[in-house]
């Protein structure tokens, strides 16, 4: 009887080792519902991603993976953005910080390649490291009005965060009070952290 | 001080010559209204898109709901991933022609009409009074993101996920968001609903002038430029805790507002000056500034 406990207990951590990140795994986490098939799961996610996109694309008649007009009832057509209110302007988020993007013509194809190599130089280990970084245009006007030197032609993102005070975070979510974490983990008699991939359900007394 | 940059700071992009490529917009055949996109490049991690760019996207979709007249329409939301560290989330807006600048430059000779001024500071207000009420900050009201419609509807943007950080205008020496900012802000003082009320008032008295009223060029230019017309207020309105110290502003009393605003009612002025008054607390709030007699006058 011990035995097959045991067994079983050891069973459910190798699924909890399978299942869990890292930092997830203690001694606490239990598989309830047996290992989860991450291979399957991406399958499933990129489906359902591939068939939202999908439906985006009929909506609009537009491809927006590509950048690219397609026939139906909308009828598409590229401003310069000079002709449009600045609002309209496209612009990249890195943490709480968004710039617009410069310079690189929209809708050639081909332009992947650049912006990739763009993009991952924002993307580097490093930057994925500062992704809490939140500061933005006013704090590089600090730096621009504070008559320090600088150098033209690069747009900087501060790397350290800034006091909590100031208007960096763009986030207008920012002003809603911040939800409580579940109560379950409150409730229950023992501090057992509820797993991630658990799902969510009553205590039956 | 490069060092110090060096650390600090990363490159993200280069600014090209000017040119910022292209907008996509369209008109519906079926209905003849002309919609925009507007794409954000958001960094992602191996736990996707960041958690808050997903709320902020749910709550701009819940605010849609309401489709209030005086603010940008928001039709869809289109996320489409890019690379593993990168998704790409189109937003599709109604499209308006143009915004409060041009509005205001495109305005002939004396300027607009007082009634005018009277419609879209009221539309203004009633887009402000909706986010307010919402528990929603602008926080970077300026002509720019005020746009206006061929019939001479208000419509407020650039708040939330669809703001936009523009390099060119950190990069050229004025920088024009310090001239719609609160003094709290300036200041780095706690902060609410009563900056987007500063920047109105800013808005209001342009609206006449056709040309800002503070035009600073740094944080303490632009506080200097403010207490130029509103008066150094007294130290017990000075916010606590704040590194700037009161004792470096020359002492000034408030000059009348119609001294840079003219062509202003007294009325107006009346509220203009609720408007500007430098303590948040008792600033004017857009709700009760709509019931103004300034809205009732003529």
């Amino acid at each position: 009887m011990s035995d097959v406990q045991l067994s079983s207990s050891a069973l459910e951590r190798t699924a909890a080792r399978r299942t869990f990140p890292l930092h997830a795994r203690t001694g606490a986490c239990r598989s309830l519902f047996g290992p989860v098939d991450h291979d399957e799961l991406a399958r499933e996610m990129k489906s359902k991603l591939r068939e939202i996109s999908e439906r985006d694309r009929r909506r609009w008649n537009f491809d927006f993976d590509t950048d690219t007009p397609l026939r139906g009832q909308f009828e598409w057509e590229e401003a310069s953005v000079d002709a449009v209110p600045v609002f309209y302007r496209d612009s990249v988020q890195r943490g709480k910080a968004r710039i617009p993007v410069a310079a690189l013509p929209r809708g050639s194809r081909d332009c992947s390649g650049r912006e990739a190599g763009a993009l991952s130089r924002v993307s580097s280990p490093e930057a994925t490291g500062a992704r809490s970084a939140e500061l933005n245009r006013e704090n590089r006007a600090e730096q621009l009005n504070s008559g320090k030197p600088q150098r033209r032609a690069l747009v900087c993102i501060p790397r350290k965060r800034a006091s909590t005070g100031d208007l960096s975070s763009s986030r207008i979510s920012d002003y809603f009070g911040k939800k409580k974490r579940t109560s379950e983990t409150k409730q229950g008699t023992s501090p057992v952290p509820v797993p991630l991939e658990q799902t969510p359900r009553k205590r039956i007394r | 001080m490069a060092q110090d940059c060096g650390r600090q700071y990363e490159r993200v992009a280069e600014i090209g010559g000017g040119a910022y490529g292209t907008v996509y917009k369209a008109r519906d055949r079926q209905s003849g209204q002309f919609v925009a996109l507007k794409s954000v490049r958001v960094q992602t991690d191996q736990d996707g898109l960041p958690l808050s760019t997903v709320r902020e996207v749910a709550l701009l979709r819940r605010l849609e709901q309401f489709d209030h007249p005086n603010v940008v329409k928001l039709m869809d939301v289109c996320a489409t991933l890019r690379t593993d560290q990168e998704t790409k989330v189109t937003l599709v807006f109604e499209h308006v022609d143009q915004d409060l600048k041009t509005y205001l430059n495109k305005a002939p000779a004396p300027g607009l009409p007082p009634e005018r001024i009277r419609d879209l500071m009221h539309q203004l207000l009633h887009g402000l009074e909706f986010l307010h009420s919402h528990c929603v900050l602008h926080r970077d009201l300026k002509p720019e993101n005020i746009l206006v419609t061929s019939r001479g509807q208000v419509k407020l943007a650039d708040f939330g996920l669809a703001r936009i950080y523009s390099c060119h205008m950190a990069l050229t020496p004025v920088v024009v968001t310090l001239w719609y900012r609160s003094p709290e802000v300036l200041l780095q003082a706690s902060y609410a609903t009563p900056v987007d009320i500063w920047s109105t008032g800013c808005i209001f008295a342009e609206m006449f002038r056709r040309k800002p009223l503070f035009c600073g060029d740094s944080e303490v230019d632009q506080l200097r430029k403010i207490f130029d017309v509103i008066g150094l207020p007294p130290e017990e309105e000075w916010p606590a805790d704040v590194t700037l110290s009161r004792s470096i502003f020359i002492p000034v009393s408030p000059r009348p507002i119609t001294k840079c605003v003219p062509e202003i009612s007294q009325l107006g002025a009346d509220l203009l000056k609720e408007m500007l008054t430098f303590d948040p607390l008792r600033r004017i709030s857009a709700l009760n500034a709509l019931s103004h007699p300034y809205f009732q006058e003529g």
